[in-house]
């Protein structure tokens, strides 16, 4: 039953596109309120790291995949993030 | 060879060869100038040796991509070339402007070149890589324009194959790029901005697609690998190599005068281009590996898989080691940029050109597929001796300019230029020896067309072959 | 096969994501591209923090926001796309594709809008450290959407005239991994360049 499996899929997607543009406002915020600090700059990159992983897990389907694929989005992010979040920590 | 047209690219396929003796021998010429200061001296200084050596390199690769050209898009587009008395008058013209210009190089001083060709008119010579006359220069656009009319109506009105478009956009893409060698602003910063249009551009842009497209076609020819994966293979390798290549240009315009941001743009950029050419290279063992028989040419197979590993090395590997700013600060301009510069000029262009020549070559000569076991097993040799003493000349120049940087550049007390160049002279003699087994490999290659001519044809050999 | 949906084998898992390989390639050696120079703005922001802080807070994080709330967008669309091409929905793909290209070409007008602004103020590449890293970083990121939505339109076309099918839609599948990393990628680039601080 290929149609039953498709919106499995598709449900979780659209609970993770809400979430996604949730966590969006909730970053802006920060930084409209001008909220200072190490933990919020941690937050924020923190925040962005999970929407990218929800980016690869849902929409680019990497779930379902196993091996080397299935880690390379959260191996990147947590490059990304290891990098970003040594700089920011070190230069306070 | 199923088309009659095809067999026009061996006038410069033979050419090319021996074009690349001259080369070599100016090489060997250069290499003990910088030993023996005085060598030959008033009768070729080094500066015109040097001119000869890089121009005739850069000629008979032009010969050996045209070559390329006229061999492999009649047969990708199944059908003849659109005009091969063309053809044959082009190569003729290319042949002679080149030849008089390495003469004027050679009799008489650069300057009175100068004079003679009328550069006051439209000065373009005194450039490295682009010190033809501009007469020359001229001569060169019209030749390109007659072969991309040619080559363009054969692709247009045949069978459209990803190789054949690749190439023809790399051979385009020459073409126009070079024109940025009338541009000659006096504002040195700007000439040397665009002076880098033509030669970074090409050989990290331009080139590497019609290096892409040889390298595919023999691959297709001799693996029986299916079209559709390699010509996907080659949408990425080209999309990779101008994303990377273009603002790669950057990594020249460090010291020059041009804004800071280009300390970050070439860096960047730069540092990913070795991407695109080990991607090449896991391309070339791929399809090898995928190959679907086992064609008799295998010397052309080793040569393919030679120019994979070996651009990677020459480009990929020497060319990210100085390619970062803050590495190239102290690098900039010393003999790790000539290690650099002749590892990755064999390796891609180098390789890629004997690599065609090699699959089509015994073809045009009236095999079937291949040549002789012998013939091909000097090919062979002739491979590893070329190939290896490239890798030697690198390592030394690379040695002496570790040294050069650190006495010259880095130490607490910097060396002035000539007393280092004393010091790391033993790198000079080594180099000049690795030199001189080139040429043996050179020699044995030109011998391997001669040997075994009346030996029967290594058999072909259909029968699939399991993956290795 | 590769085209077979990876939902259609919940149970056991696929060696290879979705689309093809060669993409997936490719967008490895694009997300490296963006790490080195996410890290290469990090670390310079060590040396000049009064001034990247200084600076950061002239720009539009409301612009910013929409633009992420667009992209988003435009990759739920996407995805809605794949799941109806699985389901041999073509018509409704095309118009998902189409959806995703609208939302591409909103981003692309916000933020032509922020770069005229700030052009029109005398911001450029050498004005300091910190326009050169966010005009740098914002421009490579633009030009990658701009080849997301070509790709995504060419896609939508080609879906129009029935290329596409249950059976066989790798082509929408990378299309579609392509413009999930173009979101993804903004996805770090909002909170680092317009609001870390
Ligand atoms: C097949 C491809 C390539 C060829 C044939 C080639 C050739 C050359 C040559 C001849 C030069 C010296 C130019 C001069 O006269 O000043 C040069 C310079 C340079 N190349 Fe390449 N190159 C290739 C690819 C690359 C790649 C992929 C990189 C980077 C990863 C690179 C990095 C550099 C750099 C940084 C310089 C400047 C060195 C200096 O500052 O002195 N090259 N290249
Ligand atoms: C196929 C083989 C060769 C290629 C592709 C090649 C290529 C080049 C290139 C591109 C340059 C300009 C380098 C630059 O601007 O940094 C150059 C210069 C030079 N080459 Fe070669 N070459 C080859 C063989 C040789 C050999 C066998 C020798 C001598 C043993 C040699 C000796 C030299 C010397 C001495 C220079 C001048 C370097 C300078 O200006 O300091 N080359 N060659
Ligand atoms: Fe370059």
């Amino acid at each position: 039953m290929t149609d039953s499996l498709t919106q499995r899929w598709m449900r979780p997607c659209t609970l993770v596109y809400g979430v996604l543009m949730g966590l969006t406002l909730i970053t802006w915020a920060v930084g409209m309120l001008e909220l200072q600090g190490l933990g919020v700059t941690f937050l924020v990159l923190g925040l962005a790291l999970l929407k990218g992983h929800l980016i690869g897990d849902w929409f680019m389907g990497l779930r379902s995949v196993r091996g080397f694929w299935r880690w390379v989005i959260v191996f990147w992010l947590l490059l990304v993030g290891g990098l970003v979040g040594a700089a920011f920590w070190l230069s306070v | 060879m199923q088309y009659q047209s095809q067999s026009v690219a061996k006038l410069y396929f033979v050419a090319a060869i021996g074009l690349f003796v001259g080369q070599i021998l100016f090489g060997l010429i250069l290499g003990l100038q910088y030993v023996i200061g005085d060598f030959l001296f008033p009768a070729i200084p080094f500066n015109v040796a040097r001119m000869v050596h890089t121009n005739l390199l850069i000629v008979w690769l032009l010969f050996g991509f045209m070559g390329a050209a006229y061999y492999l898009v009649p047969e990708e587009a199944e059908r003849e070339l659109f005009s091969p008395g063309l053809a044959k008058l082009l190569f003729w013209v290319f042949l002679i402007a080149g030849a008089l210009t390495v003469l004027g190089y050679l009799l008489v001083p650069y300057s009175s070149l100068a004079d003679l060709t009328g550069n006051d008119l439209l000065p373009t010579m005194g450039r490295e890589f682009l010190e033809q006359p501009t007469i020359t220069k001229l001569g060169i656009v019209v030749v390109a324009l007659g072969f991309l009319f040619n080559i363009g109506m054969t692709i247009l009105s045949g069978r459209k194959t990803v190789v054949n478009l690749v190439l023809l956009i790399g051979l385009v893409g020459l073409a126009v790029l070079f024109l940025f060698s009338f541009y000659n602003p006096d504002n040195l910063v700007n000439d040397k901005y665009y002076w880098w249009w033509v030669v970074h551009l090409w050989v990290e842009g331009v080139w590497e697609l019609i290096l892409g497209s040889i390298l595919a076609f023999v691959l297709i020819k001799t693996t029986g690998v299916d079209r559709e994966v390699i010509e996907k293979w080659l949408y990425v390798i080209i999309a990779m190599t101008l994303i990377t290549g273009i603002v790669g240009t950057g990594h020249h315009y460090y010291w020059i005068g041009t804004p800071e941001y280009w300390q970050w743009w070439g860096s960047v950029f730069s540092a990913m281009e070795p991407i695109p050419f080990f991607m090449m290279t896991v391309f070339a063992f791929n399809m090898v590996n995928r190959r679907r028989r086992n064609h008799p040419n295998q010397a052309a197979v080793l040569w393919a898989l030679g120019t994979a590993v070996m651009a990677f090395l020459g480009a990929g590997v020497w060319g990210f080691l100085h390619t970062l700013a803050p590495v190239n600060y102290y690098t900039h301009g010393s003999q790790i940029t000539a290690a650099h510069g002749h590892m990755a000029f064999y390796g891609a262009y180098v390789m890629v050109v004997l690599t065609i020549i090699s699959y089509a070559m015994p073809m045009m000569r009236g095999r079937q597929a291949a040549n002789s076991n012998r013939s091909q097993v000097l090919e062979m040799w002739s491979f590893w001796l070329m190939t290896v003493s490239i890798v030697f000349i690198t390592l030394f120049l690379t040695g002496a300019g570790i040294l050069q940087v650190y006495l010259q550049r880095f130490s607490e007390n910097p060396m002035p230029f000539m007393m280092v160049q004393e010091k790391i002279s033993l790198f000079y003699w080594l180099r000049e020896i690795a030199g001189l087994v080139f040429l043996v490999g050179l020699v044995l290659y030109v011998a391997s067309f001669f040997v075994g001519s009346k030996d029967p044809e290594v058999a072909v050999e259909q029968a699939a072959s399991p993956t290795a | 096969m590769r085209q077979l949906n990876p939902l259609e084998r919940q149970g056991e898992a696929l060696r290879y994501p979705p689309g093809d390989l060669a993409v997936w390639i490719f967008i490895l050696a694009e997300l490296s591209v963006f790490a080195i120079f996410f890290a290469a703005y990090a670390f310079t922001r060590m040396q000049h923090v009064a001034l990247f802080d200084q600076y950061q807070a002239t720009l539009d994080r409301t612009s910013a926001l929409y633009n992420t709330l667009a992209l988003i967008t435009a990759s739920y669309f996407v995805v809605r796309a794949v799941a109806a091409i699985r389901e041999n929905r073509a018509a409704q793909s095309r118009n998902w594709l189409w959806a995703g290209v609208g939302m591409g070409l909103l981003f692309l007008v916000i933020k032509g809008a922020e770069y005229a602004h700030h052009f029109a103020e005398g911001v450029r590449l050498s004005t300091n450290t910190f326009y050169m890293f966010y005009l740098s970083l914002t421009f490579f990121h633009f030009m990658h959407v701009i080849l997301g939505i070509i790709v995504l339109a060419v896609l939508a076309v080609r879906t129009g005239q029935g290329h596409y099918d249950a059976a066989s839609h790798t082509d929408i599948e990378s299309g579609a991994s392509y413009w999930h990393m173009v979101d993804l990628v903004w996805l770090i680039l909002f909170p680092l360049v317009y609001v870390m601080h």
